[in-house]
Parts: structure tokens; C-alpha cells; sequence
């Protein structure tokens, strides 16, 4: 019986390590809508919807959303809670091997080797010319909107709430490219620095903290809460 | 007559050079005039013209100093054949008998001394390479053995008569013919063999008292080994059927510097270790100097006179070395004329990659497109470069870093090429003569030169390699850029109101929109996956697939200055399904995103070559018939379930390459 419940336990944790192979729509209530792939517009969802790995749901006010994640194995399966407020892509509700989340955070920084050739003097040229200088006036750009941001950055939490540390860290550092004003958040900037050390990866969590550190405005509280971080992992 | 010491003046019958002497096993290591008798194979070692001089001297204090001892001279004249002439005035030995005979009380000798003189003053040799690893030679010598005697007569005069002598020489020429081989049997190991006097000839005087001093003629084998057991070191040896042999050791103590030492052995000797000898060479270039020294164990004999009861001529299996030689130091200088040269590299095999690619041939100024291996057939470390040319496409031969060899080591040196326009003319397949050469002698053409067939694809043709096909992307093309500016300048007004950070993105769109309304097909992506367009052909045939496609797009954008990148989809699973589509850097910041599209799957985050993050968007080429958002919305799809959801990047299945 012991080596049965052993097995049992490996198997679950083995089909969480694995995408899930499918997502059910279990419950929904309040605003929810769904953008399938690549799609700009939002549709109505109902209960009992197979949603895909490229769909994305998103709850609104009073939304509540829950979802069936069925596993690698049979027996393994998952519910995950949406509360109102939050857009979360379902590709992201998956754990990644760490050699996964360390390529992806190492190509998101380096843009690859295809540079090298440059070196080489076989660099093919742009060919745009411009003369003259540009006396069109510029046309100031609005950002992205910082509420939908928010919401993602809550689908984030729910991803971290839940165990998915990898995909955390990455979508945390996706949307603060995308909205960086919500960089100078504490309690997100923190959340992103406990994921990053929950996925292992000590490096970048001690840089994450050494950031969340110097941020402007914060507490004593807060402060001594990073440097506590600090001194744990520095150990 | 009786006989009861003989005094030997031994002008000469060493070993016939410096190199020689301090190799006494020498029949395998022949390789140029030098003491070619010793094994005429050895003579195909020579390069063009070969001029060889010794002089030596005894050591003892009665000796003669220094004299001319052997002038020899060889000829390479064809490929495989040398030929080589020595004149040894020095290979001489005298036996001197002295007078036995006197007259009255007065001890007055009543004849003079008897001389036996035995001289080889002439050699021929040929050799001839027969396989690259067998060489023969063919030798004659000339010897002359002489003895110089008195005659004596009786004059009568009158009522006198008395005893008259008179100095008489016999004499009897002999040519002896030599046939010797030279077989390299493994990479280290070389064996020789000889088969001494296998003909020989005697004419002249006959009978008493020259009978009796005659130097044998009779037939003699002689087997010899080289093995170069480490780089710079190598060990002979040799035997002969007469009972003589020798073990030698050649050690290169530099570039230009040998050391060398041997043992002599002799059954018929005193003493059956003989002798040992020890000296070194010095090279530079053409030139060879050479010094040893020889010197016997037995100290009680090779003294320079020998009891007449032991002397036998039969003891003298060759004037070189034999039982009445005598300690010697000797010098050699051999100097090399004429153009061609012993090579100092061999080229063992040449192997090219693959066909050449003109599209990507700038890329094999940088990539070898093959390698040579190279061995070291020297006894000196070389400097060797490899190079490579194939003509009219080619403006000279391009050629490789230099790569240190040791002797009879064997390196494998990259070959690439620099090619001209000319290459890009050519439409089909074709097969050219390519040369490789090996240079390792300074202001030499070269050592070793092999040809081979260079496979040239037709212009069009890829390799499927997506590293390549930006080779085919060519911004600057006239056409190209000709058709782009007239897109830009008929939407000059629609254009003139948009914000800087979305110029490029705005003007991709119209320029994407307006080509893919003038195509007119764009065929299965399946097709002809290794023959690319020309963006100029795409414009001109209005269709392709989608690497043509890709190609061309990829060449509009950057003529007007937008960054591209092709992805290249491999499925592991699928590899048929392998298709290729375009990424252009919009120039967005991220945090502008939503002026691009609201939904975030629908573009890249990626640095761009300055380092900076910008949005990037995915077109699927094929789709582009039916417009840039079409062709958008498909490649972002593509995009984010091949990298995003299949993990293709990550698990290296999907690649982006950026072209420019």
C-alpha cells in the first residue's frame, strides 16, 4: 500500500512536470471571455469548453472562472481558480524542466549566434538611403493601456498561487516589458523574485532582489523583507 | 715469394661520405648521390641536379691530412628516374710487401717492394620509382685490382752478366653490377635489399702473382630496415651475406640539425663488433654538410700493418670497410641545383565537403569547403600551406594558414576559396578540375599538387541549409530597390502622417500589401525545396514557394532599412512538414504594443542588432496572396504554437536566423 501511494504520489508529480493535456472550462461565472490564438477579438465562454493551449481567458468584474486541468497521466489532474480581474494564457499553465527555463530566459536575452557571420564581413546591407533630414513633426504614442497589464500581472499571481513557478517568472518579465510602469511595483517586483528563487534560480533571484531593493518609496518593512531574501540566499 | 708483413697505405676506403660513414647501415637510408653505390634505389631521392664532394684524413699522426676522396654527380631525369656518376680517386688500398730479396753482404735489396693496389675510381647508378612506396636501382662499379711487382732478367754483356730487375704490373679490371630495392612497407618502416656483384666481368692479366691478391667477385645479399619508431628518430640496420653488418641512429636535433652514430660488425674482423662511428649533419636549404668520425674497437689491428701470414684478400668484402681499414675523420658537402627539388609535403588525399553553392560562396572565403591531408615526407619539421583554385572562377588560388608538421607526420589542413562573380554565372550543375596544392618550401610554387572534381551547383540551387538563404536575400539589387522606392514614393502622402515609431511597420504593410497583389501564384511549399529565386526573378515571375518567397520579402524590407530574420520550422516528428517564414522588425518599442495589435501573440519581443527590445511580427509568406494581415495572422499562429507552445526554440527544432 505504502509503495502503491509512492507511486501515486510520482505519477502526479511527474504529469504536473508535463503540459497539461487538456483544460476544461469547468465553472464560469460573472464577465469571462476567451481570445483564441493569435485572434484580437474576446468571445463569450461557456461551462464545459475544451480550451486550447494558445486560448486565453480573461474574468472581469465579479468573473470566476474554474478550470479542469487534466494532466500527463490519467489520474493526474488539477483545478485551477480564476478570480475576477485577470487574463491568463493557458500555454502558460505548464511546468517547465529547468533546462526549458533557463533556455528561454537565456535567448530572451541574447537574440542568438546568427550575428556572428556580421563579423565576418558577409554582413548583407540595409539598402534604405535617406537624404535630407525628416521635418514631419512626431507623433507622440500612447502606451499600452496599464489596466490590461494588471490583469495580467494578477493572472501571473494565480499562475504563482499555483505552482507554476517557470511560467510566473516568465510572463511576470513579459508584462513588465510591455508595461513598465508596472515595474515599480513592490509587491510584483517581490512576487517575480520569490518565483524566480521557488524555480530555482538563484542567480536571477538575487539580481531580481538587488533590483526590488533599489526601487523608490519603499518601507522599512519592505526593505528589511528583501534583505532578509538577500541574506537567505546568500548564504 | 714469401711474405712477411704487409704495410697497408690506405688512401682511402671508408665509407664514401661523411653522412655514410656515421650511418653505416646505409642502403635503406640512400636518398641522393651521396654514397649511392651503397644502394642505387636510393637515387630517386634526388631533385634536379645533385653535386656531392668528400675529402677525409687519418687520425694517426703518419696520416696525409686531409684528400680528395670521391666527386659524385646525379641527375634526375624524369619523374621517376635519377641517375648519379662518382669518381673516387681516394677509394684506393695499397698493400705495401716489402723487399724480400738481397744481394751480397750489403744488404742491398734486390727488388723493390711489391705493391697491391686495389682502386674503384668509377660508379654508375640508376634508380627508378616503381610504385609510389618501391623504388630499384641499378649499379655498376669499376675496379681495378693491381699488383706491382719486379721482374728480374739476366743481362749478359761481353763476358759480364749480371741480374737486371725491371718494375711489372698486373692487372685485371673487373665491372660489377648491383641491383638494390628500397620498399617503404609501413607509414615508419623501410626496408632495403641488395644483391651485390649479381654480374660481374674480369678481363686482363691472369696468373702468378696476381691470382693470388684477386678481390672476391662472388655474388652477396644484403638486407637492410629503417623504422622511425618517434618523430625526429630513426634506426637502421643491416646484415650482409659476407658477414658484415651495422646498426645506426639518426636523431633530428632540430629543423636543420642531425646527430648520427652506428656500430660496424664483422665476422672476418678481429674483433666481431668492428667499429662505431658517430658524427651529424647540417642543412640548409640546398645545401648538406656532413662530418663523422670512425674509429675501431680493436686496437691491436687496423694499425696499418698486418702479418703476412693473416693477410687474405677474401677478408675484402668491399673497400670501404673491411679488415685492414683504419680510424678516419671525414667531411662532405653536397650542394643541389636546378628548379625542380625533393618535395618536403605529400598530399596523401584531398577531400571536399560537397558541392559548391554560388549563392553562399562568399561564406566559403570563411568555411572550408574541404580539407587536404598533408604528410611531412622530409626529415625536417615544415611549415606547410595548403591552396586551392579552380580557374575562370577563381582569381588566384586561395590559400590556408600555415600548419606545423613533424617528419612523417600527417595533418589534415582546411581548404576554403575565395571565388569571383564568376561563379554566380553559373546556371547548372557542373563539374570542374580543382587544384589543391601543398606549399613548404619558401619561394617555391609548390611541393605536391593533386586535382580533383569540384561539383558546381547551377545559381539557383540551395542546400537547404536556412544559414544560406540569406545569401539569396539582396536588398541592393537595382530591381529591388527600384520597386520598393516606387511603392514608397506612390504612397508618399498616406505615409507622411505617421509616427516615427511606426514608420516601419506602416511601410511594411504597404509594401507587402502592394507585391502580394501583383503576384500571381505561389506554388506548394513542398516544391523544389533546393531552388531559390532571386528576389529580381520573384519580381519579374510574379510566384514562387516559400522560400522564394521569403527571400524576396526579406530583400523589399531591407532595401528600406526594416531588420529581417527567417524561422525555420523542423518538426522532429514531422520533418516533412520543414518550411521556413519571414520575422521584420516593426522597430516598436513593447511598451507601444498595442498600436500594433492588441493581443500580444501576435508579435515577437526580441532585441534587435543594436541591442535594443523591439516588436517583431511573423509573416507567412504563402499566405501573402491574400495580404499582409492575413499572411500576419497565419505566421503568428505559426509562430506561437511552434516556439511559444511546442517549445520549438528552445528544443532547437525552430531556428531564426537574421539575415540582415
Amino acid at each position: 500500500m505504502r509503495t502503491f501511494l509512492v507511486f501515486l504520489l510520482l505519477s502526479v508529480a511527474c504529469g504536473i512536470a508535463a503540459a497539461a493535456e487538456s483544460i476544461i472550462l469547468q465553472r464560469a461565472d460573472g464577465e469571462v471571455s476567451i481570445r483564441h490564438g493569435v485572434a484580437e477579438v474576446w468571445n463569450k465562454v461557456a461551462r464545459g469548453d475544451l480550451l486550447r493551449p494558445n486560448d486565453t481567458i480573461r474574468t472581469g468584474k465579479g468573473g470566476n472562472v474554474v478550470l479542469l486541468v487534466q494532466l500527463g497521466t490519467a489520474l493526474a489532474s488539477k483545478r485551477i481558480t480564476l478570480p475576477p480581474h485577470v487574463i491568463v494564457d493557458m500555454s502558460d499553465i505548464r511546468d517547465l524542466t529547468q533546462e526549458e527555463l533557463m533556455l528561454k530566459l537565456t535567448m530572451e536575452r541574447v537574440r542568438g549566434s546568427s550575428y556572428q557571420w556580421k563579423n565576418d564581413g558577409m554582413a548583407i546591407p540595409d539598402a534604405a538611403v535617406v537624404h535630407g533630414a525628416n521635418d514631419a513633426a512626431p507623433v507622440p504614442l500612447s502606451e499600452n493601456d496599464i489596466q490590461t497589464g494588471h490583469l495580467q500581472l494578477n493572472g501571473v499571481r494565480v499562475l504563482y498561487e499555483n505552482g507554476f513557478f517557470a511560467s510566473c517568472v516568465l510572463r511576470a518579465m513579459e508584462v513588465f516589458r510591455l508595461y513598465p510602469a508596472l515595474g515599480a511595483s513592490f509587491e510584483h517586483r517581490l512576487m517575480l523574485a520569490e518565483a524566480m528563487e521557488k524555480a530555482n534560480l538563484r542567480g536571477e533571484a538575487l539580481a531580481e532582489y538587488g533590483s526590488v531593493s533599489r526601487l523608490e518609496g519603499l518601507t522599512p518593512g519592505q526593505q528589511q523583507q528583501v534583505q532578509s531574501r538577500l541574506q537567505t540566499l546568500r548564504k | 715469394m714469401g711474405v712477411t708483413v704487409i704495410g697497408t697505405m690506405t688512401y682511402s676506403q671508408s665509407l664514401v661520405d661523411a653522412r655514410a660513414l656515421t650511418l653505416g647501415a646505409y642502403a635503406p637510408a640512400v636518398r641522393d648521390t651521396r654514397e649511392f653505390p651503397a644502394n642505387p634505389a636510393g637515387l630517386v631521392g634526388i631533385r634536379d641536379w645533385d653535386f656531392s664532394i668528400t675529402t677525409y684524413t687519418g687520425t694517426e699522426p703518419e696520416s696525409f691530412g686531409f684528400v680528395f676522396h670521391a666527386l659524385s654527380f646525379g641527375k634526375r631525369l624524369y619523374e621517376d628516374g635519377a641517375l648519379a656518376l662518382r669518381y673516387a680517386p681516394g677509394t684506393e688500398m695499397t698493400f705495401v710487401v716489402p723487399t724480400t730479396l738481397f744481394i751480397g753482404e750489403g744488404n742491398i735489396p734486390a727488388s723493390i717492394d711489391r705493391e697491391i693496389r686495389y682502386r674503384e675510381p668509377f660508379a654508375l647508378g640508376f634508380g627508378h620509382r616503381i610504385l609510389p612506396s618501391l623504388s630499384a636501382g641499378f649499379g655498376i662499379r669499376f675496379r681495378r685490382d693491381e699488383v706491382l711487382d719486379t721482374r728480374y732478367t739476366l743481362v749478359i754483356r761481353d763476358t759480364i752478366s749480371y741480374p737486371a730487375s725491371s718494375p711489372v704490373t698486373y692487372a685485371s679490371a673487373a665491372w660489377l653490377a648491383d641491383l638494390g630495392f628500397q620498399w617503404k612497407a609501413a607509414d615508419r618502416l623501410n626496408v632495403s635489399a641488395l644483391a651485390r656483384n649479381l654480374l660481374s666481368f674480369r678481363n686482363g692479366d691472369t696468373g702468378d702473382p696476381l691470382d693470388a691478391y684477386l678481390l672476391s667477385t662472388s655474388p652477396a645479399a644484403e638486407l637492410g630496415l629503417g623504422y622511425t619508431p618517434l618523430s625526429g628518430l630513426s634506426l637502421f640496420a643491416s646484415a650482409s651475406t659476407r658477414g658484415n653488418g651495422a646498426l645506426s641512429a639518426e636523431w633530428l636535433a632540430g629543423p636543420e640539425l642531425s646527430i648520427r652514430g652506428s656500430l660496424f660488425m664483422d665476422r672476418n674482423d678481429a674483433s666481431f663488433m668492428q667499429a662505431f662511428s658517430a658524427g651529424f649533419g647540417w642543412t640548409y636549404e640546398f645545401l648538406d654538410i656532413d662530418a663523422g668520425y670512425l674509429r675501431f674497437f680493436n686496437r691491436a689491428s687496423h694499425t696499418g700493418t698486418t702479418p703476412a701470414a693473416s693477410f687474405d684478400p677474401a677478408d675484402i668484402s668491399n673497400l670501404d670497410l673491411n679488415p685492414y681499414s683504419r680510424d678516419r675523420l671525414a667531411l662532405s658537402v653536397k650542394v643541389i641545383f636546378g628548379r625542380v627539388r625533393q618535395s618536403l609535403a605529400h598530399i596523401e588525399e584531398v577531400k571536399l565537403f560537397g558541392g559548391i553553392y554560388p549563392s553562399s560562396y562568399e561564406m566559403l572565403a570563411y568555411q572550408p569547403i574541404g580539407k587536404v591531408r598533408v604528410k611531412n615526407i622530409s626529415a625536417k619539421p615544415i611549415h606547410a600551406k595548403a591552396s586551392f583554385f579552380v580557374e575562370r572562377v577563381m582569381d588566384a588560388p586561395t590559400e590556408s594558414q600555415p600548419a606545423y608538421i613533424l617528419p612523417d607526420q600527417e595533418v589534415e589542413i582546411p581548404l576554403t576559396a575565395v571565388f569571383n562573380e564568376q561563379v554566380k554565372r553559373v546556371q547548372t550543375l557542373t563539374v570542374r578540375e580543382g587544384n589543391v596544392f601543398v606549399n613548404a618550401t619558401p619561394a617555391e610554387e609548390y611541393d605536391d599538387k593533386q586535382q580533383t572534381r569540384v561539383l558546381f551547383h547551377g545559381k539557383n540551387a540551395w542546400n537547404g541549409d536556412v544559414n544560406t538563404l540569406r545569401f539569396f536575400v539582396t536588398p541592393d539589387d537595382p530591381a529591388i530597390l527600384r520597386y520598393s522606392r516606387d511603392v514608397l514614393l506612390q504612397y508618399r502622402d498616406s505615409l507622411s502622417g505617421i509616427s516615427g515609431m511606426l514608420e516601419r511597420f506602416t511601410k511594411a504593410r504597404v509594401l507587402i500589401n502592394t507585391f502580394a497583389g501583383r503576384l500571381l501564384y505561389v506554388s506548394d511549399p513542398k516544391q523544389s525545396a533546393d531552388f531559390v529565386q532571386y528576389p529580381s526573378e520573384t519580381l519579374t515571375t510574379l510566384g514562387g514557394d516559400c522560400d522564394d518567397m521569403t527571400v524576396c520579402f526579406a530583400s523589399l524590407l531591407s532595401s528600406i532599412g526594416v531588420s529581417t530574420a527567417f524561422v525555420d520550422v523542423l518538426p522532429p516528428e514531422r520533418p516533412a512538414d520543414g518550411h521556413i517564414f519571414l520575422l521584420f522588425d516593426t522597430g516598436v518599442e513593447p511598451r507601444y504594443g498595442s498600436h500594433v495589435s492588441d493581443n500580444p501573440k501576435r508579435y515577437v519581443v526580441r532585441r534587435n542588432q543594436a541591442g535594443v527590445e523591439t516588436l517583431w511580427l511573423p509573416i507567412e509568406t504563402t499566405m501573402i496572396t491574400k495580404g499582409f494581415d492575413q499572411a500576419w495572422t497565419r505566421g503568428a499562429q505559426r509562430y506561437f504554437d511552434d516556439v511559444e507552445v511546442g517549445l520549438g526554440l528552445v528544443k532547437g527544432w525552430v531556428r531564426i536566423v537574421d539575415v540582415n
